[in-house]
């Protein structure tokens, strides 16, 4: 609250933009005097709507082809690759369209603290325990070095210390073995083998070898109801129509087909073809009829379970909100959570939703921090930095005195190797119930030329003349710490700073009618959030001369011989500058 | 960032670190500063705990074991701690170097015990950064962070929370943010 660090956000110009309406009516006059109203009116940084188009710089990127600035919500993300935070192992597309977006060696996090998780193996058993339970136990165990958490709190042991993730796959909460769906589908083969050939073939001991016999009447994780429901279904439509509808033998209808999507579409928009097929095939299917076809029927005892595991465990044995939504399955208890694979992250490029050229462009490597192509506003656009004009003592509040002015320095800073024409424009007074009055002390100035690095780190090494003239020409304005108008405060190789002048007003609730403004008598209500904070918007428009032709190289040397060859640029923007808060009175 | 130093406050080294009167540095011959680093008063930093099982023979000759390893530009600030790791590692314990890269800012009062530190990495104050944690380059780890122990936080990563976890992406034009040459500069004892 008392530390209130200046900032400046500037405005994506994609806010502006009118989004093609859905109104159907597109005479309607409305909706051309709605944009031209939005020309006229200054910008309002309060305005709900400007919540999503305010960026600080280093945010924005900048599109050489539009010549306009680009902000998260008009860029395109494309994904270059994918990786695991945890192991940084990249993650081919195939592996993740088949397994995934998660992580699937041993990367796993702390169900309740999201930490991550380590494997470490158990301590040697004391003796005396059973041999039956020995045997059952693995050596390994996940824990968390944070909350201390281990999966031997849900009974999850492991036999070796690698591939975790396909070990715990197979391994329930409690120690018992999950039914994996490959080991499903094996005994529905046989199922239906034993039906349509008869339970007295000779291969019919083999079978039995396969895979765990299942039971008709286990109850199902989610992931197992799933699979059974689905191969029931299946094999219900592949019974009710040998050749299907749309031509298809068996159960799979193939939507991932666009051949097969497009005669699916054909019977919505009544295809000649697809009508009478349609209607002679009637299925009459059965529904499922025990835990093999995905039947699960409530057990009131699980209830009676649940209340009775809340009983014993209380508060402390349920999951809060935030693990559960973690969860892949429902968790309400504490013995329910299964370890979390890590979410893979992603590195993306970046591309103009207009023109579709890439702005940004990593490299594809995980370990590589380099980028390819690297187009940020800040090498294009002025970057604004605030401080207040007289420094603050210590110990002084950097709340802002109502009604009494302070002035700032606006530090505009020229990334671009030409000269730049500045022009700011604030409303005399900032929009909202509490109006600040604004004076920029001189709205109009050049900001000279970026040099390359090499010339900086040259006069670095002098520690020349630049930085002292600098400090003695403020300092001799230092004495009166007066700003004159139309007077550029400081200036530098490619900086200039600028004085603006602001008179908070009080922000007194309570305060008499005649000092109250339109707005503030029209809206009683308390002080809102940050209301207390002084944010001016500032159109600044930036002019200046580049080459026409694209590559530096080339043009410098034609930029020489011809003025032609150089146009005109400009760039126009609002920004919010936000300076401090105001003091309570 | 801080207020102004006293006079001869910092002592200079012929690689350009700035290293406080008032810091606590143990076992400086197992501490290996790239240039170019301030370490401001009251910083910690623990070269005395080393590897026990030190005597593990490397062919050659002998040179001084490294405990913590800082690279260039870095800055601590008043009040942090470096300690190398340490571990149960087949029945003994043991102390793990402590590797900093380049332009690694730590805020004050924050106690680092990772494995690797990368480049361009910023770290709050009051942060506690746990044992054997691996921090990629481009990393902003915000103040009162309590990073959990094993973690591997990938570059271009925004930390914050107890227990830390990635809550954000460092954007593009962020990157030049990162470089700490201008703040190296504005410290020291003349300024």
């Amino acid at each position: 609250m008392a530390n209130f660090t200046p900032y400046t956000y500037f405005q994506c110009p994609c806010a502006d933009s009118v989004l093609p309406t859905r109104n159907i009516s597109s005479d309607s006059p409305s909706a051309a005097s709605g944009t031209s109203d939005q020309d006229e009116r200054t910008f309002d940084p309060r305005a709900p709507r400007s919540n999503y188009s305010l960026y600080p710089l280093e945010h924005l990127l900048y599109c050489e082809d539009c010549h306009q600035i680009r902000c998260p919500r008009c860029v395109l993300d494309e994904i270059v690759t994918h990786y695991c935070p945890n192991c940084l192992f990249e993650v081919p597309n195939s592996i993740v369209k088949s397994e995934g977006t998660r992580c699937t060696r041993s990367c796993f996090q702390c169900p309740i603290c999201i930490a991550p998780l380590s494997v470490s193996a158990v301590e040697p058993q004391p003796e005396g325990h059973g041999v039956a339970d020995t045997a059952h136990v693995g050596q390994y165990v996940l824990n968390c070095a944070y909350c201390l958490w281990s999966s031997k709190d849900i009974g999850v042991y492991f036999d070796k210390p690698n591939a975790i993730s396909a070990q715990l796959a197979r391994i329930k909460n409690g120690g018992g073995q999950v039914i994996t769906p490959r080991d499903r589908r094996k005994d529905r083969e046989g199922r239906t083998r034993e039906a349509s050939m008869g339970p007295s073939l000779d291969d019919d001991g083999v079978q039995e070898d396969d895979g765990p016999k299942l039971d008709p009447n286990e109850v199902l994780d989610p992931e197992g109801q799933f699979s059974n429901l689905k191969s029931f279904y299946q094999s219900q439509i592949a019974e009710a129509s040998p050749t299907s509808a749309l031509g298809f033998t068996g159960g799979d209808y193939g939507y991932g087909s666009p051949g097969a999507l497009s005669r699916i579409m054909g019977i919505y928009t009544g295809g000649t073809f697809a009508d009478k097929k349609v209607k002679s095939k009637k299925a009459n299917f059965r529904e499922a009829r025990d835990a093999l076809e995905g039947l699960q029927i409530v057990d009131l005892a699980s209830d009676a379970d649940a209340i009775k595991k809340l009983q014993e465990n209380r508060w402390q044995g349920t999951t809060s909100l935030e693990q559960r939504a973690e969860q892949l399955s429902e968790a309400p208890f504490v013995s329910d959570l299964r370890p979390l694979a890590y979410v893979l992250r992603t590195k993306r490029s970046k591309r103009c939703k207009t023109c579709r050229h890439i702005l940004s462009k990593p490299e594809s490597k995980v370990q590589t921090t380099r980028f390819r192509i690297r187009l940020v506003a800040l090498n294009y656009i002025p970057a604004i930095t605030i401080r207040p004009l007289q420094p603050l003592a210590p110990t002084q509040r950097s709340l802002l005195t109502p009604r009494k002015a302070v002035q700032f320095l606006l530090t505009f800073k020229n990334p671009l190797f030409e000269n730049v024409k500045v022009s700011i424009a604030t409303p005399a007074h900032t929009p909202g119930r509490f109006k600040s009055k604004v004076t920029v002390l001189c709205p109009q100035f050049e900001v000279g030329a970026n040099t390359d690095a090499w010339e900086e780190a040259l006069r670095e090494g002098g520690k020349g003349a630049g930085g002292e003239k600098r400090r003695t020409k403020a300092e001799a304005h230092e004495g009166q710490n007066q700003a004159e108008a139309g007077q550029v405060w400081e200036q530098g190789r490619n900086w200039v700073s600028v004085v603006v002048e602001v008179i908070p007003p009080s922000i007194r609730m309570d305060a008499p009618d005649f000092v109250k403004t339109e707005e503030h008598k029209n809206d009683e209500g308390p002080l809102r959030e940050d209301e207390d904070v002084v944010e001016i918007p500032a159109f600044v428009r930036v002019e200046w001369e580049a080459d026409a032709a694209q590559d530096d190289d080339t043009g410098n040397l034609a930029s020489m011989r011809e003025k032609d060859g150089r146009e005109k640029r400009e760039l126009a923007y609002w920004c919010v500058l936000g300076l401090g808060r105001i003091a309570r009175e | 960032m801080s207020r102004k130093p006293a006079k001869g406050e910092y002592i200079e080294t012929d690689t350009g670190n700035k290293v406080s009167r008032r810091s606590q540095i143990i076992g400086t011959t197992n501490i290996i500063l790239g240039g170019k680093t301030v370490i401001q008063a009251e910083v910690i930093i623990r070269g005395d705990l080393l590897r026990t099982s030190s005597s593990v023979p490397d062919g050659g000759k002998q040179s001084n074991p490294v405990a913590v390893a800082i690279g260039r530009y870095c800055i601590f600030s008043r009040g942090c701690e470096l300690r190398p790791p340490g571990k149960m590692y087949k029945g003994t314990f043991s102390h793990y170097p402590l590797k900093i890269a380049d332009h690694v800012f730590i805020g004050p009062g924050s106690i680092i015990e990772a494995a690797l530190v990368g480049s361009h990495v910023s770290i709050g104050a009051n942060c506690v950064i746990g044992k054997f944690t691996i921090i990629k380059d481009y990393v902003r780890i915000l103040g009162g962070t309590v990073v959990p122990p094993n973690i591997v936080i990938p570059s271009f990563s925004v930390v914050a929370g107890r227990p830390g976890r990635v809550v954000g992406e460092i954007a593009e034009g962020e990157v030049e943010g990162f470089d700490l040459r201008e703040l190296y500069r504005s410290v020291g004892n003349n300024t």
